[in-house]
């Protein structure tokens, strides 16, 4: 999986900004994708691309458990979140909906990936590469939990290993 | 070894559980608001699926509903038509639904436990954050998304990773209890541990400093463990749990004889292990305001904006997420905090606007007028609060004041209705979040407790409440 970096140098991204309270009422995901982020860059919507990907610090997506906020996100045509760590409702949303990859990174990917750099993420090695910079970092492993219902691609596609 | 309450309520859930695997885990009660479940029941009509449990689950409409008359027609198109939806699929799927003009509307964690249907013991979901309200009364209660609601109404079952336990040991004895209060106690807990304090755990709050609460208070406390970024909050039910339940609405029949069983069962036993622990002294505590974009960037009352630098402690992004926050809130490090000058009060939400919450904060309000620059609104947690400090003549306090004395909703914690703040209007708030934009595009949102936001709207600047008569 290749794609653009936008980078966000913060921690606690809420999800009052990722998609604020007001558009909730939004049932169309390809209008509420225009609402992605405009608490935080207004610019966001113009800016984002299919497959591009988004790097932030800790605890992203705190607050409300708003599903809204990780499909607005994948509306938006964001495939990956890069995060050192993220709060758990929007994790588990991301994963159970199968809108995008929540990724926790070290730190050595947080300070090596810059906005706009090329990233490749290989799920199946844990690795993310930087092609923009030549640098490789390993991604934190999915639990293998996690991984299963991401390979069933979400919560109503998963089913539980057999005995 | 022994368990924590937490694995007592979890095990005796288990649906299905093996190794590697989350576990199914059996929901007893599903709170269904008008915002989070739109899609899910689209999700059960498109694969012919019924509400497995319709008498398990309950429905109300508390974010998008107007707080000012309600004879008149929502004139918000896209308000009126989620409000509708709601209303039809409630009556589709056979689920009782609190609308707009039951005597219980409300916002729906304060018209669980106030109805008696939130139960020590249980487990609750709602696909609101906050859910976690309910774990003052012992029950394990978590905040899902959507998707999750949906796998609830067709199964009442849920999918969860075991989260990690956590005890937070609250000890001591407030001097001033009316002027600290649960809020003041939460808010110091986040400011200590931070949002992401309490992430992947279940916390149990613990200690003389949360037994000496009202369950109100407790609700509080329990209200905001999403705010540490806790998957919920819980606290051993007591005596004072068990009354609070009786004689309610939907109090089961048979409850006397649960409270027994309850009684020996639903407490953490003396030897059990938590994974993860901490411990606030309340001796000494003051009354608390949020200053930053977080509620973790609280300091007390008596103290001044902190720098970046002195608030990061070494940590780039927490110094760069300061200076942030304080840009946004146009603030300079060093001003005091009694010194800010406020445009609006908002006392309300899910966090403070119990009948408990109204009657401290009009106490600061007796026979004074609000500050002539600030606007300030009270907004019931629900239709039967109002009921009761009506008939308690707190209204007219409020209104003799010059508060506007409103119906029941989220209103202005969320912004999605009409009560909104403007572009750069600063509030004191008895709500749960101060995320940028989260009151209203550019508002600037102080989270305090009730009395604290009261005494605001007086003097029209925060002061120090601990200084009032308030007994």
């Amino acid at each position: 999986m290749k794609g653009n970096i936008i980078k966000y140098a913060r921690d606690n991204i809420d999800t009052d900004v990722i998609i604020p309270g007001t558009y909730l009422k939004i049932h169309d995901y390809t209008e509420l994708a225009t609402h992605a982020m405009e608490g935080l860059d207004p610019d966001f919507h113009s800016k984002v691309k299919e497959g591009d990907f988004i790097l932030s610090g800790k605890n992203f997506g705190c607050g409300s458990s708003r599903e809204h906020a990780p499909i607005a996100l994948s509306h938006s045509g964001i495939k990956a979140v890069l995060a050192l760590s993220f709060a758990r409702i929007f994790y588990r949303n991301a994963v159970d909906g199968a809108f995008l990859l929540p990724i926790e990174i070290e730190q050595d990917a947080y300070d090596g990936i810059s906005e706009n750099d090329e990233i490749e993420i290989d799920v199946s090695k844990n690795e993310i590469t930087n092609i923009t910079k030549n640098q490789t970092y390993k991604m934190k492993p999915f639990s293998e939990i996690i991984g299963k219902i991401i390979a069933a691609g979400g919560l109503f596609k998963y089913k539980p290993d057999q005995d | 070894m022994g368990k924590t309450l937490f694995e007592k309520i979890w095990e005796s859930h288990i649906v299905v559980e093996k190794p590697n695997n989350p576990s199914l885990i059996y929901i007893d009660r599903h709170l269904v608001h008008e915002v989070t479940s739109p899609q899910a029941f689209e999700g059960l009509r498109m694969n012919n699926r019924k509400v497995r449990r319709p008498d398990l689950t309950i429905a109300t409409m508390d974010h998008n509903v107007s707080t000012t008359d309600r004879s008149l027609p929502i004139l918000d198109q896209t308000s009126s038509v989620q409000i509708k939806t709601l209303e039809k699929n409630c009556k589709y799927f056979g689920i009782k639904l609190f609308d707009i003009d039951s005597p219980n509307q409300g916002i729906v964690h304060v018209i669980g436990p106030q109805l008696g249907i939130t139960l020590p013991g249980s487990t609750i979901v709602c696909g609101d954050s906050h859910t976690s309200t309910h774990g003052a009364f012992g029950a394990l209660a978590l905040g899902i998304g959507t998707s999750d609601v949906e796998h609830v109404l067709a199964s009442q079952t849920m999918w969860l990773e075991k989260p990690k336990s956590f005890e937070i040991r609250v000890e001591g004895k407030r001097k001033n209890p009316h002027a600290v209060t649960a809020k003041d106690i939460v808010l110091s807990i986040i400011k200590n541990i931070g949002t992401g304090g309490g992430t992947g755990t279940v916390i149990e709050y613990r200690g003389e400093g949360i037994t000496d609460l009202s369950m109100e208070q407790r609700m509080t406390i329990c209200n905001m463990s999403i705010e540490a970024g806790a998957r919920a909050g819980l606290i051993a039910p007591d005596e004072k749990t068990f009354d609070y339940l009786r004689d309610r609405e939907y109090t089961p029949k048979n409850y006397e004889s649960l409270v027994d069983s309850w009684k020996g069962n639903l407490k953490t036993d003396s030897d059990a292990k938590f994974e993860k622990e901490f411990t606030l002294h309340i001796d000494d505590i003051a009354p608390q305001v949020s200053w930053g974009t977080n509620p973790g960037m609280t300091c007390n009352v008596t103290d001044s904006i902190p720098s970046p630098d002195e608030f990061s402690n070494g940590d780039l992004n927490q110094k760069r997420g300061a200076e942030k926050a304080l840009e946004y809130m146009a603030l300079e490090p060093g001003t005091l905090i009694e010194n800010i000058k406020i445009d609006r009060v908002f006392i309300g939400s899910c966090t403070n606007a119990r009948l408990e919450d109204l009657i401290e904060a009009s106490k600061v309000i007796k026979g004074q007028k609000i500050s002539s620059h600030v606007q300030a609104m009270v907004v019931p947690g629900s239709q039967m609060v109002k009921k009761q400090a009506e008939e308690m003549g707190l209204d007219k306090i409020f209104i003799d004041a010059n508060f506007e004395w409103r119906e029941a909703g989220c209103s202005m914690c969320l912004g999605m209705n009409p009560d909104i703040l403007s572009p750069g209007e600063r509030c004191a708030s008895t709500s749960n979040r101060n995320f940028e934009g989260r009151q209203g595009t550019g508002g600037r949102t102080h989270l305090v407790s009730p009395v604290m936001a009261a005494a605001a709207a007086i003097h029209g600047h925060f002061v120090d409440v601990r200084e009032l008569d308030l007994d």
